[in-house]
């Protein structure tokens, strides 16, 4: 069994195909930021703490600092910038805007993630669910309410959608 | 160069023969959400990270007859989407509730979660509650220990480093009651202040069955004999109660750190013992 110290890997990043030389120990964040350049996933502690880092891995929000970027090899990662032609994306973008729900935008990109990946399953859910659903992301401006009213908010306007 | 090697074996055998050959240079790595942490935190250096996440024979959750086996590299969050967790092994669902956040639920594995050790694991509270036993493979051949006497102290437990958890099984308890209450400092992330896994079977009003499973007030997790034993055959009167909360005391070992004093560990134990009968019973 081949024992490696440097590893070749592709991962599927926003749609392209990324082959870099990763280390054993490199996590999918720096992968992802360092060797794919794709940097609206932010590094806010490298240790699971605050969901800066989250991004969509095989189809599931995940914090990127605890994945091995070796264990991403051949698998599918998307990030905010990657789902700016998706509704559900734009909506919530429009009203983390409209809510105020963005002051220093750094938790941002991990919030919108993981809230999108939240409203695709999830059809009328209360203020209580959105809040459990964000739990792995901090923020340190907003106090959170805004954020949940803005998530909240296009939950509303999904759910009348399919009225 | 990095201090660290990779290997990504395709098959369990292939794994088992790898970790054999590596000893204690060998680390298994599953979700990772306690590894990467612990690297950057210079609490695991040079070893060969022996990447398990990919093997498909370590995944999934049956049921035969009234027994329900879950594979090792089952993560929090599908435990929490699995009918037969939530309708067999209750009390399991309702601790993935509480585990860690739905991020890390999505990477976090049952197996890790044994193989770390904490004292306050979250998924092996429940598994105490259950009776569970842990199924382990070496080179050598299989071997089942009951979650009961896993653990050897906070971190240790009876693994070695050749040995491979590949999954956890327990007896269906569908028409028993349970309860998980987790008393953290914050809702979402926290570590146990205290936590408790709670399974009873009622005849009548006596109680037939209860297993009383405690986290974080001891060097591991642990089960509360004494105060099954004393409570087994008895009605759940305020004053039956009463007493098992004094029991209960007796039993736990808790500390006193940054996040509470061991005297209000000590009152907390009583307290959520109390209150998981009231919420399994409700
Ligand atoms: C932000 C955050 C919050 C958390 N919250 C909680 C919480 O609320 N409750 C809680 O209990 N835990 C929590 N944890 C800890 C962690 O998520 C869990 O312990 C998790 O179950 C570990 O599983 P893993 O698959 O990620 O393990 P890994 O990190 O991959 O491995 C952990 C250990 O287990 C060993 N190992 C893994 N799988 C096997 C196997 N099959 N056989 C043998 N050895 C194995 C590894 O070698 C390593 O020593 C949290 C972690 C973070 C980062
Ligand atoms: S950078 Fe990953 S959770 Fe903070
Ligand atoms: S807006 Fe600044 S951390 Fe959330």
């Amino acid at each position: 069994m081949e024992l490696q110290k440097e590893i070749t890997i592709t991962v599927q990043v926003n749609g392209r195909p990324v082959t870099a030389v990763v280390a054993p120990e490199e996590s999918l964040l720096e992968f992802v930021r360092n060797r794919a350049g794709v940097t609206d996933v932010k590094c806010g502690c490298n240790k699971g703490d605050c969901g800066t880092c989250t991004l969509v891995l095989e189809g599931q929000p995940v914090k990127s600092c605890l994945v091995l970027a070796a264990q991403a090899n051949n698998k599918e990662v998307w990030t905010v910038r990657g789902m700016a032609a998706d509704p559900l994306m734009q909506a919530l973008q429009e009203s983390f805007a409209t809510h105020g729900a963005v002051q220093c935008g750094f938790c941002t990109p991990g919030m919108l993630v993981a809230a999108r990946s939240f409203l695709a399953h999830h059809q009328q859910p209360d203020r209580e669910a959105i809040k459990e659903a964000l739990s792995g992301n901090l923020c340190r401006c907003t106090g959170y309410k805004k954020i949940v009213d803005a998530v909240a908010a296009v939950a509303a306007s999904q759910a009348s959608a399919r009225d | 160069m990095s201090s660290f090697a990779y290997a990504v074996p395709k098959t369990k055998d292939e794994a088992l023969a790898l970790l054999n050959e590596l000893g204690p240079g060998g680390r298994v790595v599953a979700g990772c959400t306690n590894i990467l942490p612990d690297i950057r935190a210079k609490k695991i250096t040079a070893c060969t990270l022996v990447d398990i996440s990919r093997l498909a024979e370590l995944k999934g959750i049956n049921v035969r007859g009234e027994k329900v086996t879950i594979g090792s590299l089952t993560t929090i969050n599908e435990l929490l989407h699995s009918e037969i967790v939530a309708n067999h092994g209750q009390v399991l669902w309702q601790a993935g509730q509480r585990f860690a956040d739905p991020l890390v639920r999505n990477r976090a594995t049952i197996g890790g979660n044994l193989a770390n050790a904490s004292p306050a694991a979250d998924g092996v509270v429940p598994l105490l509650a259950l009776d569970a036993r842990v199924m382990v493979a070496s080179l050598a051949g299989e071997r089942e220990i009951p979650v009961d006497a896993f653990f050897t102290g906070p971190g240790k437990s009876v693994l070695q480093p050749n040995e491979l958890i590949t999954g956890v099984s327990f007896a269906k308890t569908t028409t028993m009651k349970s309860a998980f209450i987790k008393f953290g400092l914050r809702k979402a992330m926290a570590i146990s202040l205290a936590s408790i896994g709670l399974v009873v079977g009622l005849k009548g009003d006596k109680v037939d069955q209860v297993r009383i499973a405690l986290g974080a007030l001891a060097p591991t997790p642990l089960r509360a004999r004494q105060t099954e034993s004393y409570l087994a055959g008895n009605t759940l009167t305020p004053a039956v109660v009463a007493r098992a909360q004094e029991i209960v005391r007796t039993e736990v070992k808790p500390i006193s750190d940054v996040r509470a004093s061991q005297e209000y560990r000590l009152h907390l134990t009583g307290v959520l013992l109390k209150r998981a009968f009231e919420a399994a019973l409700a």
